[in-house]
This record gives structure tokens, C-alpha cells and sequence, in this order.
């Protein structure tokens, strides 16, 4: 067919832009032309998104990669949840796992159980309906799925976003994609149509394509600074604007989940790898200033520092396109939303997979480009409102940046959303929402948002046998938590040496 | 604290969506906490329509516990792989609608493109050879799917063909032996509480009142309920799905029934034709706006595979829906056939007692309850909606002024959205709450003629040999699988002899 595309560029080198030259590599393997990636040393790579959550696990699949060899080789560690820490009030902890709590009992929802149980004076926590959770407090956890012994969890893992990006860019190379060294200092469009036809490189190379892949990073080389695509901006609904980073000496057991704490002016994160602790505070510049944010961050960490911060700034929102005529922006290039649920790297994944369900020809139809804007947008949306969620249901009134988030307006599908769940303890779902009923009910009760009632078919059944169900039910769950190996013993075993 | 729950409700209807709404509620709640009674308006005909039912049908029987051998015994069913349909993108083409998936997936494209890919160059083998339930169709083949998923012959799905009236009865007997109270009167008026608006009662033809927390309405937009608590209104579809009336004859059958049903479309609209044991029940859906209702009852008689066995019957259709399915304590489900192309109605009676036993609701009624019931209700019937505006415009047929309004007439948004994109690369948009997935939107536009301009891009990618193989690799699989099954009648002979279990 004389219209296919034949070329592909792909700009910048970071997560996103090996992430898309792999998966390229692995799926147009034959009969196509050349995909190459430009990139510049003089540039560094953000890697924000070092915690990741379950579907990264179909992206390496898709590859075909070794977890073991992925995990020694991004110096990679196991992750069941988040820990959110003072959030809805300082002092309150709640865990938010992956995976479902417990099983349904007859047609209802385990939660409507609790929550009756709950109206009646029960005082057992909700998180002990989850394996995840208990096994995470435990420090416990298995990705095996082979050893009959241990539990099936559902996980994901952090890791070395550098390291991952250099491992994809072996990937990539071992299957053709060519990368070139060099800086873009101009974006060629055509007349007649708007499209990119070319890049020029300061060493004068002038580089064509059919598609071009915007993974530049914040400042969307082509998507934003060639195309004019325009931004949405959600600093109203997500105030932070900035962070601070600095990895740090490990101490003391090896955590398998990722934690986040919310401070004054935002929240820190804290990521274990193998060799080291990632550590984080992004923070509204309105409310505080940098060497303080700097200074709370480095009064908090488990060990010595191990590197000067660097500091991030960035605008919470989106492009008004994704794809934008024969231009698909990848990761940060795309828009910011802040890692607090670790979506970055999944949000690259979910691009490449809706430009392989809809890869163009060289025109770029408009359907196909509504169709990939549609579906995409409407996601990134459902993730920015669970994020959001995060911040506005809280008590905090000790600064001024949760006293904003307490008031502030919120987008509609998510105050629909809080106002179902606050009457009735029902979980609204779309079909574009990427967390799931477990995850909401998960963060809605760690956020202390109760249902006014809950769902009366529960009164059907016989309280005493609801309640020793419960407690079985409880009492499993933490065997099989038991039986799964520490952290440390299962990353020694599968990923020793 | 949590307030008053709902302790009693009042089904209204007479069909099987009344039926089978109070045998699903009474499965699920138990007497003494749920009173359930059903005005079984006596004066109602009893079903000459033949009622088919989608796969999910078997989620019933897994709730109420049907044995299927049973259920198809005493309604003389049969089973039903799906659908065929003959003349809709132009005279004299047919093909099929089946619940089973097209071909397989090769390096994650879906498998169409590849078949589109190499029609191109030559091939000529049918997009039905690719599916099971199809192929066996076509044969008049059927036996449930086998259990091992890694074997083609696990990957179909099947509903049924039931006696309408026969069905209502069944349903009947099941929900009275679970505790439902049958009321055998009419209602005469429906009294309204001046303060809210709720249903404070019903007036029966006896001169007594029932009283119910919650009242469901299964009679239809010519239910008592709606037509006198009306003020909810009614957003018409008429001008996209135009059969607004049907004529229905029982008639004797010629041979053994088939596993599918037919729809043939005709000069102003549609005749079916579904199979029970020993009988076939035939009706023409038509637009009262281009034949009048005794041409189209002769139309329907010149149609009959056999002698009729009764008088024609006529039914008004209601294509379209109420702007509030739930409203105050007055939940409308089902009553309305919408259109009965795709046999949608039983299944959305099913999935709206699943949305009402979701949240159970307390007797002040939410507004958030309802807010929600009818969110998800409304975008579950718009999408089946589109799904069946497609089949009257995706024509080609000029022969009659019917045909040509629906050629000729605008669609919904969605739908245009969807017919666009498939046009420019062959594939198919997915929106929230669509019932019917990619497979039986790409066997409607394949079949009535759509053509994409081009397939997926990536079906370039794996070598013409190694597609040419694996394609030729799956149609042997369907056929191997489809020669190991036994004929439908055989098969329902050979679990009529069986003793109920």
C-alpha cells in the first residue's frame, strides 16, 4: 500500500521514548521502514515514574522480557499498594493495594458487609480483607505464580526508571531501531497540511518521517512548541507545581510498597529499590518556597542522601490533543499528572497501545485521530479525577494548601462519583476508568468518605453467620499472607547475584 | 442512621418481563423481608409471539436454578446461535448474526483485518467460515460449548427460542412456588400522592387498592402506570427505527427448526421467524407510515412457511424510551418492546433487576439511587439502540419508499461516529455500555455490504504466507468442530427423553 507509514521519529530518550521504540520494534518487526530515536545526551531524563501498578507487567510481557533479568537489571522491587500517610488527617494511615478485598458473599459487595457490620459497632479494620495489604505490612510478598505454596498476588514493581530506559534502549537496538545522537533546533511543517515533515539537528542533519512521537518531556518539543496544540491547565484542581528529589541510603526491611506522605505544602513519596531509596516532595510554590521544600524533604528520609536534590517544575494539566496531525505526544510531552498513583509510565503504555489499535497511515485520518483523542483523553481524565480525590476529601485544615483542597470545586464526574458513594457506599463506574471499584472503595474509606448507609440486602442475612464468615474470611487472608517469603528472600532467590 | 427499607413491591404487567422480574426478586429476597405481588391484568392475550432470548439468558438459569433441558420441554423451545438475516443490504443477500467470535487475533491485530486484507488479493473464503456458531448454524447444528477453553469449540455462546405465553407460565410457577402473590384483577386507576407525586396506590377492577413500597411497571407505554403518571414523557425513536406496529401469526412448522431465528427484511419493514418444537412463530414489524395493517397482515400471511394455526395478532412497538426509566417509586422495565430485531427484550429486563438489586433502595428513594439507575439504563438502551438503527440504514435497497427513508435518514452522533471510523480503516469504536461487542457490529456491516477503504496496517506486518496458514488453520478448526456436532432437532430429541432433574 503506497500510503502506509513507512518512517518513524521518535523524539527524546527518556521512559517514553524507549518505552515506544521497544514496543514498535517487537510489533512492526518486518515490513516496515526504519524507526529511530533522536536524543540528546545534554538533555537528562525526568524518570518521575519509578513506582509503577499492575498492567506494566503486559508491557514486558508483550516484549517478551524476563521478569527475573528485568528485576536484576533495573534494580527492580516488588509492589502491592501505597501507603498514603496523614492525608485525610494528620496521623491517619490507610493502605491502598492492588487487587480486590476478600470475596462477594451472595450478590453483595464484601465492602456492604463491612459497612453494615461497621453500623453495628464492629471495630475490625477493612484492609484485613486484603491480601495485599496484609502481606504488605508484613513485609511479605511473591510475583511467582509457579509455587503452589505461596498466594497469587497482584503486583507491580518499582525500579530504576534509568535503568529501565537503558535496558529498552538494548531492546530496541538489538531490533533495528537506530538512535541518534543530537539536539532539535528546528520542526519543519508543510504548507499545505500543517503536517511535520522534518526535523534539522544543530550538527545541520535534517531528519524526515512519515509519524513523529513527541516523548520531549515537558516542554513538547514538536506537539507543543511546532504543532501550537495548546494545553489544559488543572492547577485549580491540582495545585502542586513543583518537586524535589533525591535518592537515599536504604535502612531497615525492604518495604513492598510505595509510600506517600502528605506534608504541608504537598506530599513526599518514598520508592525502595534494591540499592536505594527514591524519595520525593512535590509541593505547591505558592505555599512554600524551594530550599524549605528541600530542607523537609532531606529532614525525612530512612538514609544518608546520596545526591544533591534536583528540582522539577511542571503544569498539572493536558494537551488539548494527544495526537495532533502526524504528531503523538508521549509521557510528559502529553500533559502532568502527578505520580501520586504511579501512572506515568502507565499512561506511555496506554498511548502505545491505543496508536497500535489505531496505528495511521501516512495521512493521519482525522477519524482515526478523534477515535485515538476520544478514548484517550477520556482515560487520563478518569485518572486525574482519582487523583484529585486524594486531595479533596480531606479534614487537614493545618495549612493553607489543604484548606484550598478541602474548598476547592471539582471536575462533575467526580463529585457524581463522591456523592454515590457518600449516600449509598455504590462505586460509580465508567467505562474509561482505569482504577477499578476495589481501588475507589479503597481510597473513598482511607479517606474516611463513609457511606451514609449501607446496602440494605445485607439485613437479609443472619448477623452471627455474616460476622463468623467476616472473621474466616480474615483469618485465611493472613495465613496465605504468612505463607508468601520476605521481600528480601524472594528478590535474593529470583534475582540474587 | 439507615432509614425504612422498601418491604413490598407491585410488578404490574402480565408478560414476561413481569414474570420474569418477580421470579428473579423473589430468588433474591425472601418473603418475609420483600413482598412481591403481580397484577396479572387477566384480560391480556395469551403469547402467540414467539420470544427469543440472548446468551445471558443462562446467567438466569445459573440465579434461578433452571435446568435447561426442562425449561426448553415445557416452553417448546429450541436453542438459538443466533440470527439470520436475509435482504437487508439488498435483495437476495443473507448472513448471519451468531453469538461466537470471528477468527482469532494474530500478532494482536484482530483477525478481520487480516481477512479483509486477503480478500483483497483474491481470497474468496466467507467471513463465516471463521465462526463457529455460524458454520454450525448453517448446518442446523447444535450442541452446547464444550468446556475446554483452549478448544475452538468452546468459543460460542447460545439463547433460546421460547413459546411467549408457555414462558410466562414457567415463570409464573416459579415465582408462586418462591412466595409471589398472583392478583388476577385490572387496575383501574393509579392514585398519586398530591404532596410528592409518589404511587400512594392502585384502584382494581374489584373496588380494592394494593399498596406497595415500590411499584414496577411492566405493562408498556400502554401500561396503565405510565399512561396515567405520564408526566416522566417519552423520547420517540421513530424517526430512526421506524416499525411501529406488528402483526404476529403462530403457524405450522416445515421440518426440523433451526437454530436461529430469521429476519427477512421486506417492503416496509421486517418479517421474523422463530422455531419452536413442532410450530413457528412468524410477524412482520412494519412502519404504519408506509403499509397499512391489512396489507401487511396479507404480506405476513404470503410470507408463512406453513398453515397458520390462529388468527393474525397485532401489536403497536414503542421504538424509544422514557426520558426516566425509575421515577419517584415507579420503575418502568421492559413493558415496551423497542424493537424486536436483536431480541434485546428479555435481556433488558434481566439487567435492570441486576442495576435495581445493585443498591437496593430504601423507601425515601434516593435521588442518588435513581440518578444512577437511569444513567447506566439510558446509555444500555441507546447503545442497543444505535446497534439497531444500523440495520435499516446500512442499506442499499431502492425498491420501495421505506427503504429509501431509511437509506436516506440522519443518525445518532455515535453511531456516525462509529460507521466513520470503520469506514476509513475497518475498525469499530467502542463506547460505555455497549451490549454488543465488535464481533456483531463487524457481522452487521459486513453483511449488509459496509466496505472499509482499508484494513489495520499492522495486519502488513506477519508475512502473507504464515496469514494465509493460520487463516486456512482456523477455518479447518471450525470445521472439524463444527462436523463433531449433532443436529439441532437430533439434539433436542435426545434431552427431551431425559427425566427433569
Amino acid at each position: 500500500m503506497p500510503n502506509r507509514v513507512r518512517d518513524i521519529l521518535i523524539v527524546g530518550g527518556g521512559t517514553a521514548g524507549w518505552m515506544a521504540a521497544a514496543i514498535l520494534a517487537r510489533r512492526l518487526a518486518r515490513g516496515f521502514g526504519t524507526i529511530k530515536v533522536v536524543e540528546s545526551a545534554d538533555i537528562g531524563i525526568i524518570g518521575v515514574g519509578e513506582a509503577t501498578i499492575p498492567p506494566i507487567r503486559l508491557f514486558n510481557n508483550a516484549l517478551g522480557i524476563d521478569e527475573d533479568e528485568f528485576l536484576r537489571k533495573t534494580r527492580g522491587t516488588i509492589k502491592l499498594g501505597i501507603e498514603f500517610r496523614n492525608w485525610s488527617k494528620p496521623g491517619r494511615e490507610y493502605f491502598h493495594p492492588f487487587g480486590a478485598h476478600g470475596t462477594r458473599l451472595e450478590q453483595v459487595s464484601l465492602h456492604q458487609d463491612w459497612l453494615k457490620l461497621r453500623h453495628m459497632g464492629d471495630t475490625s479494620s477493612f484492609e484485613e480483607y486484603s491480601l495485599n495489604t496484609v502481606a504488605a505490612r508484613l513485609g511479605r510478598v511473591s510475583a511467582a505464580s509457579d509455587d503452589s505454596l505461596s498466594p497469587v498476588f497482584a503486583y507491580a514493581y518499582h525500579f530504576d526508571a534509568a535503568l529501565y530506559a537503558g535496558y529498552l534502549r538494548g531492546y530496541a537496538e538489538a531490533r533495528g531501531v537506530e538512535r541518534l545522537e543530537g539536539k532539535v533546533v528546528d520542526v519543519e511543517l508543510r504548507a499545505e497540511d500543517g503536517f511535520i515533515r522534518a526535523l534539522r539537528l544543530q550538527d545541520g542533519r535534517r531528519l524526515e518521517a512519515d509519524l513523529f512521537i513527541d516523548c520531549s518531556g515537558f516542554r513538547g518539543l514538536l506537539i507543543e512548541q511546532a504543532l501550537k496544540t495548546g494545553y489544559e491547565d488543572w492547577t485549580h484542581w491540582l495545585p502542586c507545581d513543583r518537586a524535589v528529589a533525591v535518592p537515599c541510603e536504604s535502612a531497615g526491611a525492604l518495604t513492598p510498597f510505595t509510600r506517600s506522605t502528605a506534608r504541608a505544602a504537598g506530599w513526599q513519596w518514598r520508592i525502595p529499590l534494591q540499592h536505594r531509596i527514591g524519595n520525593g516532595y512535590v509541593y505547591c510554590s505558592r505555599f512554600i518556597g524551594d530550599d524549605e521544600a528541600a530542607a523537609t524533604l532531606l529532614a525525612n528520609l530512612d538514609g544518608k542522601a546520596q545526591a544533591e536534590p534536583r528540582f522539577l517544575r511542571f503544569t498539572t494539566g493536558r494537551r488539548k490533543k494527544f495526537w495532533n496531525k502526524n504528531c503523538i505526544a508521549l509521557g510528559l510531552a502529553s500533559g502532568f499528572l502527578e505520580p501520586l498513583e504511579s501512572t506515568s509510565i502507565h499512561l506511555i503504555q496506554k498511548g502505545l497501545t491505543h496508536l497500535l489499535n489505531l496505528f495511521p497511515n501516512r495521512e493521519c485520518a482525522p477519524t482515526v485521530v478523534d477515535e485515538f483523542n476520544r478514548v484517550a483523553i477520556a482515560e487520563y481524565e478518569r485518572i486525574r479525577d482519582f487523583i484529585i480525590l486524594h486531595y479533596k476529601a480531606t479534614t487537614r485544615d493545618d495549612s493553607p494548601l489543604w484548606r484550598y483542597c478541602g474548598n476547592m470545586d471539582i471536575p462533575e464526574a467526580l463529585a457524581y462519583k463522591i456523592r454515590q458513594f457518600a449516600g449509598s457506599g455504590r462505586v460509580v463506574k465508567y467505562g474509561s476508568d482505569l482504577f477499578a471499584s476495589p481501588n475507589w472503595i479503597a481510597v473513598f474509606m482511607g479517606q474516611e468518605i463513609w457511606p451514609e448507609r449501607y446496602d440494605t440486602l445485607v439485613d437479609q442475612r443472619d448477623v452471627a453467620t455474616l460476622r463468623a464468615n467476616l472473621e474466616r474470611m480474615r483469618e485465611t487472608l493472613h495465613r496465605a499472607a504468612e505463607a508468601a517469603p520476605l521481600h528480601e528472600t524472594y528478590l535474593a532467590q529470583h534475582c540474587g547475584g | 442512621m439507615i432509614p425504612e427499607r422498601v418491604q413490598s413491591i407491585a410488578i404490574v404487567g402480565s408478560g414476561a418481563a413481569a414474570w420474569l422480574a418477580a421470579a428473579t426478586l423473589a430468588r433474591l429476597l425472601k418473603p418475609e423481608f420483600c413482598a412481591i405481588r403481580v397484577v396479572d391484568t387477566p384480560r391480556a392475550a395469551a403469547g402467540a409471539f414467539g420470544e427469543a432470548a440472548l446468551p445471558t439468558f443462562h446467567r438466569l438459569n445459573g440465579l434461578l436454578g433452571i435446568n435447561e433441558a426442562d425449561l426448553l420441554r415445557r416452553t417448546r423451545g429450541t436453542y438459538r446461535l443466533g440470527a439470520r438475516f436475509s435482504d437487508w443490504g439488498r435483495q437476495g443477500d443473507r448472513y448471519f448474526h451468531t453469538f461466537s467470535p470471528i477468527g482469532a487475533r494474530l500478532e494482536a491485530v484482530p483477525f478481520h483485518h487480516y481477512w479483509m486484507k486477503l480478500r483483497r488479493l483474491g481470497d474468496a473464503t466467507g467471513i463465516e467460515e471463521y465462526s463457529i456458531a455460524t458454520a454450525a448454524a448453517k448446518m442446523r447444528k447444535f450442541a452446547p460449548p464444550g468446556p475446554d477453553r483452549r478448544s475452538v469449540s468452546s468459543l460460542y455462546s447460545y439463547g433460546y427460542h421460547f413459546d411467549a405465553g408457555l414462558l410466562v407460565r414457567y415463570l409464573r410457577e416459579y415465582a408462586q412456588a418462591h412466595g409471589v402473590t398472583r392478583i388476577d384483577r385490572d387496575v383501574v386507576q393509579v392514585h398519586v400522592r398530591g404532596e410528592d407525586g409518589f404511587i400512594d396506590a392502585l384502584q382494581l377492577d374489584d373496588g380494592s387498592r394494593l399498596r406497595a413500597d415500590l411499584y414496577i411497571d411492566c405493562g408498556g407505554a400502554e401500561g396503565p402506570l405510565l399512561r396515567q403518571t405520564a408526566a416522566a414523557g417519552y423520547e420517540d425513536w421513530r424517526r430512526w427505527l421506524p416499525c411501529d406496529r406488528a402483526v404476529g401469526i403462530a403457524c405450522a412448522s416445515a421440518g426440523d427448526p433451526p437454530p436461529y431465528s430469521e429476519c427477512k427484511a421486506r417492503e416496509s419493514g421486517w418479517v421474523w421467524s422463530v422455531p419452536l418444537q413442532g410450530r413457528m412463530d412468524c410477524g412482520y414489524a412494519y412502519s404504519s407510515r408506509h403499509v397499512g395493517d391489512d396489507e401487511a397482515a396479507a404480506t405476513l400471511r404470503s410470507e408463512l412457511p406453513g398453515a397458520a394455526l390462529a388468527e393474525p395478532r397485532l401489536l403497536r412497538l414503542a421504538p424509544g424510551r422514557p426520558s426516566k426509566f425509575w421515577d419517584k417509586n415507579r420503575i418502568l422495565l421492559g413493558g415496551s418492546i423497542l424493537e424486536p430485531l436483536e431480541s434485546t427484550g428479555l435481556h433488558l429486563v434481566q439487567t435492570g433487576i441486576t442495576r435495581l438489586l445493585t443498591q437496593f433502595p430504601v423507601c425515601r428513594f434516593s435521588p442518588g439511587d435513581i440518578e444512577e439507575y437511569n444513567r447506566l439504563t439510558i446509555m444500555e438502551h441507546e447503545r442497543i439502540r444505535d446497534f439497531l438503527i444500523l440495520h435499516f440504514k446500512a442499506t442499499q435497497r431502492s425498491d420501495s419508499p421505506f427503504w429509501d427513508d431509511c437509506r436516506r435518514m440522519e443518525i445518532p452522533d455515535t453511531l456516525r461516529t462509529k460507521l466513520e471510523l470503520y469506514r476509513d480503516s475497518g475498525r469499530i469504536a467502542m463506547f460505555d455500555e455497549e451490549h454488543f461487542g465488535e464481533d456483531s457490529w463487524l457481522a452487521l456491516l459486513l453483511g449488509q455490504n459496509i466496505e472499509p477503504e482499508d484494513y489495520d496496517p499492522l495486519a502488513d506486518v506477519l508475512d502473507i504466507g504464515e496469514v494465509r496458514a493460520a487463516l486456512s488453520h482456523m477455518r479447518s478448526l471450525v470445521r472439524d468442530a463444527v462436523g463433531a456436532l449433532p443436529g439441532h432437532s437430533q439434539f433436542i430429541e435426545a434431552h427431551r427423553a431425559q427425566p427433569s432433574a
